[in-house]
């Protein structure tokens, strides 16, 4: 197993000596003007006002902002899990918010990956049930049980891989807050999706499992090329983004890539 | 995939939805152990009905009857050809009867039939019928046998074998004749005997041997009484209370002779001409019975009526039919409320799940796929519910008797009461048929239930799931 990721890591590293940050022809994930606004009552309040981003295949992006400032929604509307009101999602150089219910299904299912603040991991279900939650939901059940031997390596593979060996076979209720977002990063991950998305995922966890949680995304981004987007309040986590995209009452205000001396890999030497 | 799991994970988990099925498990129960136990009831009343009956009356509408009985007869056989299998000609009139118990008089009255015993019994169930004191059966025959008479009469056993024929054996044969007449009459059951409440045991108030009086009308222009006497050679016991209340069955030719409308020889008016068919004819009885009456039109117009034995109890068939449907009607109202139960539950369930949808969906589950979900779990607990009712009411229905035994030594009193139907265990009859109605129509309401639920399961959008805490 281990022997497997070794290798794409290696094939990755190779990658990645290609310089970061540098703009490629297209962007793997870009909004263009998007703009949202819910409805409290009877008045209109805009939290998007017009956003326009580009993120990189490979690139892992910190969003930051006050609360209310509209980085979930940006995530949200990003991910397919809202639409705009104007503006418009693009992957790979394709307009992906106007497609039809099917498709938005299979993006979200493929495509994207999430990470939730408060894990949301299906409580009924035992952790690596959870983790195979996106592949049964891609397969039907001749399809699943058909793949089920591999799909079930895999995912067990994952939860070695986020250090949750022995814990398959417990409910969500039976594992600690830290413990139920590496499961929650495991089905992000399980379904291979290019781009992962994750809304404060160490919101609720404290500083010891938040990093571990952070550590474990920056390891995956670079092992596997994900593209990633994270939503954070903690300027220390947010260093260690490739870039830094800070919301202003609904517009990006600042872009900043991060110090070359906070990036992660380089901080942990 | 997901649905199927979830399904299933939702039916081992939840146990407060699995208490909303029992309603639907109790309706579907209910539901059959009250249709097999009713239609149990019916095949049987509709067996000793038409055993009683035969397949076809003729009658005719004046009481009197008419003598020409073996034109008639003939003429049916002409028309039923190899169809018909046997036909009684019967008297029927109505009779006040009379008998002694015990130094005061018992007074009841009757429907009295004047029958050919082996004709009779070859046109329906009538010897299957007849029975002595000791529930033992008893010879299709008006016979007063002679062993009956001397247990009977003190003269009759004085007289024995000696048959001189002096002055005191005169008198004591025309003692013993006196005592026990010579002609035998069939009573119903339940008008021989009385109930003892406290033994739980019916006594005789009129054993075998008794000296009956009959008192009815002539037939004439004006009706006279007439009365004659009889002594009781078996009972009638059909378990149709109706008939073996009011029943006294006496040898045709004598009640022909009574009434004055025969010669006593077997020539005489009849009333009624049972028709029996052939065991396995497969002829329409209304077809049949239509051209019977047509063809007795023609031998005398406006005089006959025939009737099948379904046309003759219709209103009595049709009233057990219409109560079974009202009582299927209101017993599905018991599952279509345990429907409303699903209903609140799945809602409540919705409600709690709202943010497991949200999750659902933003991993890629599509709308109708969420529905599915709850849709699957609705029919699930449907099966559960229905699967354990039918199982639970087939059982029941199977144990029943054995059930309302228990039930009765446990309350000190009779659940089922033999005394009002005859019967000595509840008869029941399953109708594969009825049990597949109900078995698709509790899960029917089950999916139903939960449509709404699921539809606004399904319709929630993943943010606004997401965002509910």
């Amino acid at each position: 197993m281990n022997n497997q990721y070794n290798v794409r890591i290696d094939a990755l590293e190779t990658d990645s000596t290609a310089p970061r940050g540098k703009r490629s022809m297209t962007a793997h994930l870009s909004a263009r003007g998007l703009a949202k606004s819910y409805r409290k009552g009877k008045t209109e309040v805009p939290v998007l006002k017009g956003v326009d981003l580009e993120v990189e295949r490979g690139e892992l992006v910190a969003v930051m902002g006050a609360s209310g400032s509209g980085k979930s929604t940006l995530l949200h509307v990003l991910g397919l899990l809202d639409s705009p009101d104007r503006g418009a999602v693009d992957l790979d150089g394709g307009r992906i918010d106007d497609l039809g219910d099917r498709k938005r299904d299979a993006l979200r299912n493929q495509t994207f990956g999430f990470i939730f603040q408060f894990y949301h991991l299906l409580p009924e279900l035992s952790a690596l049930d959870n983790v195979l939650m996106p592949l049964l939901i891609r397969h039907g059940p001749v399809g699943y049980l058909a793949a089920r031997r591999t799909y079930r390596r895999r995912a067990e593979a994952l939860l070695d891989r986020v250090g949750l060996s022995g814990r398959r076979t417990h409910k969500p209720a039976e594992l600690s807050g830290g413990e139920m977002q590496r499961a929650a990063v495991a089905r992000a991950l399980v379904g291979e999706p290019e781009i992962v998305l994750a809304d404060e995922p160490t919101g609720n966890l404290d500083a010891a499992n938040g990093r571990a949680i952070l550590e474990l995304l920056r390891d995956l981004n670079r092992e596997r090329e994900l593209t990633m987007m994270l939503v954070t309040h903690d300027s220390q986590i947010a260093s260690r983004a490739d870039r830094v995209v800070r919301l202003v009452e609904g517009r990006i205000e600042e872009f900043s890539a991060a110090p070359e001396g906070s990036d992660f890999a380089a901080s942990r030497l | 995939m997901y649905k199927y799991l979830l399904c299933w994970k939702y039916l081992r988990g939840r146990y407060i939805a699995l208490a909303s099925v029992v309603s639907v498990m109790l309706g579907v129960a209910t539901l059959i152990v009250v249709n097999a136990v009713m239609a149990g009831f019916a095949t049987k009343m509709r067996s000793r009905l038409h055993g009683f009956l035969s397949d076809i009356v003729v009658m005719s509408y004046d009481r009197n009857g008419f003598a020409n009985a073996d034109e008639v007869t003939a003429r049916i056989r002409e028309i039923g050809g190899d169809d018909i299998e046997a036909t009684a000609g019967t008297m029927e009139t109505y009779a006040i009867l009379r008998f002694y118990v015990g130094g005061s008089e018992v007074t009841k009255e009757v429907k009295l039939i004047g029958v050919k015993p082996e004709e009779r019994a070859k046109t329906g169930d009538f010897a299957e019928f007849l029975f002595d004191e000791n529930d033992r059966p008893a010879p299709a025959s008006f016979e007063v046998s002679e062993e009956l008479r001397k247990k009977t009469s003190p003269a009759a056993g004085v007289l024995g074998e000696n048959m001189d024929d002096d002055i005191l054996n005169q008198a004591l044969r025309k003692q013993a004749l006196d005592d026990v007449p010579p002609r035998g009459a069939i009573l119903g059951y339940a008008m021989a005997t009385a109930r003892d409440p406290e033994k739980h045991r019916d006594e005789y108030l009129a054993p075998r041997g008794t000296k009956v009086m009959l008192v009815f009308a002539r037939a004439s222009k004006r009706p006279e009484p007439a009365t004659d006497e009889f002594t009781v050679v078996s009972f009638f016991k059909s378990g149709m209370s109706e008939y073996d209340s009011s029943i006294v069955f006496v040898p045709l030719e004598r009640l022909q002779f009574m009434l004055g409308m025969g010669d006593g020889e077997g020539r005489g008016a009849v009333n009624q001409i049972h028709i029996k068919l052939k065991p396995g004819s497969k002829a329409d009885l209304n077809v049949l019975a239509r051209k019977i009456q047509r063809g007795l039109e023609r031998l005398r117009p406006l005089y006959f009526k025939v009737a099948t034995w379904e046309e003759m109890q219709g209103p009595l068939l049709a009233a057990v039919s219409i109560e079974q449907d009202i009582l299927n009607m209101l017993l599905f109202f018991i599952i279509a409320v345990a429907g409303f139960g699903i209903l609140a539950i799945f809602s409540m369930i919705v409600v709690e799940k709202t943010r497991d949808i949200g999750v659902l969906k933003a991993l890629g589950a599509s709308t109708t796929g969420v529905g599915g979900i709850f849709l699957g779990y609705g029919l699930a607990l449907g099966i559960v519910g229905a699967g354990t009712g039918l199982a639970g009411g087939l059982l029941f229905v199977r144990y029943i008797n054995k059930i309302e035994d228990g039930l009765s030594a446990l309350t000190g009193q009779r659940v089922f009461n033999p005394d009002i139907y005859y019967f000595s265990e509840i008869p029941t009859r399953v109708e594969p048929w009825t049990v597949a109605w109900v078995f698709c129509g509790a899960l029917l309401i089950a999916v139903l239930a939960s449509v709404w639920p699921a539809i606004r399961a399904a319709r929630l959008r993943p943010v606004e799931a997401l965002r509910y805490e």
